[in-house]
């Protein structure tokens, strides 16, 4: 398995996985999605809520902020030492008290831990007029993306076949498939169609052009042909600002590694045999 | 309210209404605000473009 990264900064990952398989590449994706650990808010007392929405709509759009998390301060709820009830080493504790006129804000939620905090200090909640009152407490916890959404990590999350585009000797030039490509990754090169430099990759695998080509009355078989490699893959990855996208790439690597280990040495135990340690 | 984030993909799109809203109002076409506050796919985008605010409008009952 190989993996080539075309852009990677802190939001946004794109990425080639090569000698691979599809079932890896989507157990993958699912653990980016679903088993990377983020932080978000999850109990929210209300001491005042003069404002136009209810107290339900409220807790749901700051349940929706995502917040930034440092890796050490990760321990899910249900494995921490406290036994599920929520203490320092696996909650932090936020507090909001705004009074109108203005925007409440997700910078106004004051974190107890310096560490932890809203990944964008300007996302709006609430507008309140003057006399409305807003005044909250509200417990992050650690959990993960198959409990609810806003634990996932990723917001765009997958991939797509890398795509195998061939001209035959069937191609006459006539220029229909280059005109048919929504992507635009097809010219005439040499008096025959070929993929413009570089732009392979933006190849959706719609097979319009195949089309295009039968249409001309070429006959049975196309000029061109589009098939997807199945050994190779094209990963998008955008994080929601919680985790950057490296540590969700990796996390989602080893939660497949320890889950597969785990599956290993379980079949081992009721097998019998005994393990060797190279598998 | 703007919804926090974008209902089918789940970017945060709120951050960008105060913008978009503004320089709507100057009368900006809105493919180009959107291309500027980077929301590149279609969800993201209907949710700003689909938005009808009425906070304004419910703030004075109680």
């Amino acid at each position: 398995m190989e993996i080539a990264f075309s852009v990677l900064d802190d939001q946004i990952a794109r990425f080639r996985l090569d000698k691979s398989s599809i079932a890896f590449a989507n157990s993958l994706r699912r653990a980016m999605i679903g088993e990377v650990p983020t932080m978000a808010i999850e109990d929210v007392k209300i001491y005042d809520n003069t404002s136009a929405l209810f107290d339900e709509m409220l807790a749901h759009r700051i349940g929706l902020i995502p917040i930034k998390t440092e890796e050490e301060c990760l321990i899910p709820r249900d494995t921490c030492s406290c036994g599920g009830i929520g203490c320092p080493s696996c909650s932090v504790l936020f507090t909001l008290s705004v009074e109108g006129p203005g925007m409440v804000t997700s910078k106004d939620l004051i974190s107890q831990d310096p560490r932890i905090g809203p990944a964008s200090p300007d996302i709006p909640v609430v507008k309140l007029i003057g006399g409305q009152k807003v005044v909250l407490e509200a417990r992050a916890i650690v959990s993960r993306g198959r409990e609810h959404a806003k634990w996932q990590p990723t917001t765009a999350c997958g991939y797509k076949n890398y795509p195998v585009v061939t001209v035959n000797d069937r191609c006459d030039a006539c220029g229909h498939c280059v005109e048919e490509c929504p992507r635009e990754i097809l010219e005439i090169r040499d008096g025959r169609v070929a993929v413009i430099e570089g732009r392979l990759e933006s190849c959706s695998l719609c097979r319009l052009c195949e089309r295009a080509c039968l249409n001309t009355g070429i006959g049975e078989e196309a000029g061109i042909i589009v098939r997807s490699d199945e050994s190779r893959f094209l990963f998008v990855v955008e994080g929601d600002g919680s985790l950057p996208a490296k540590n969700i790439i990796r996390q989602g690597l080893d939660y497949i590694r320890t889950q597969s280990q785990g599956l290993a040495a379980q079949i081992y135990e009721i097998s019998g045999e005994t393990r060797d340690e190279n598998d | 309210m703007i919804p926090v984030r974008c209902f089918t993909c789940g970017k945060v799109i709120s951050t960008a209404y105060e913008e978009f809203k503004r320089r709507r109002d100057t009368g900006e076409d809105p493919k180009r605000i959107l291309d500027d506050l980077g929301l590149e796919r279609y969800c993201c985008r209907r949710m700003l473009l689909t938005h009808k605010e009425i906070i304004d409008d419910l703030n004075p009952y109680q």
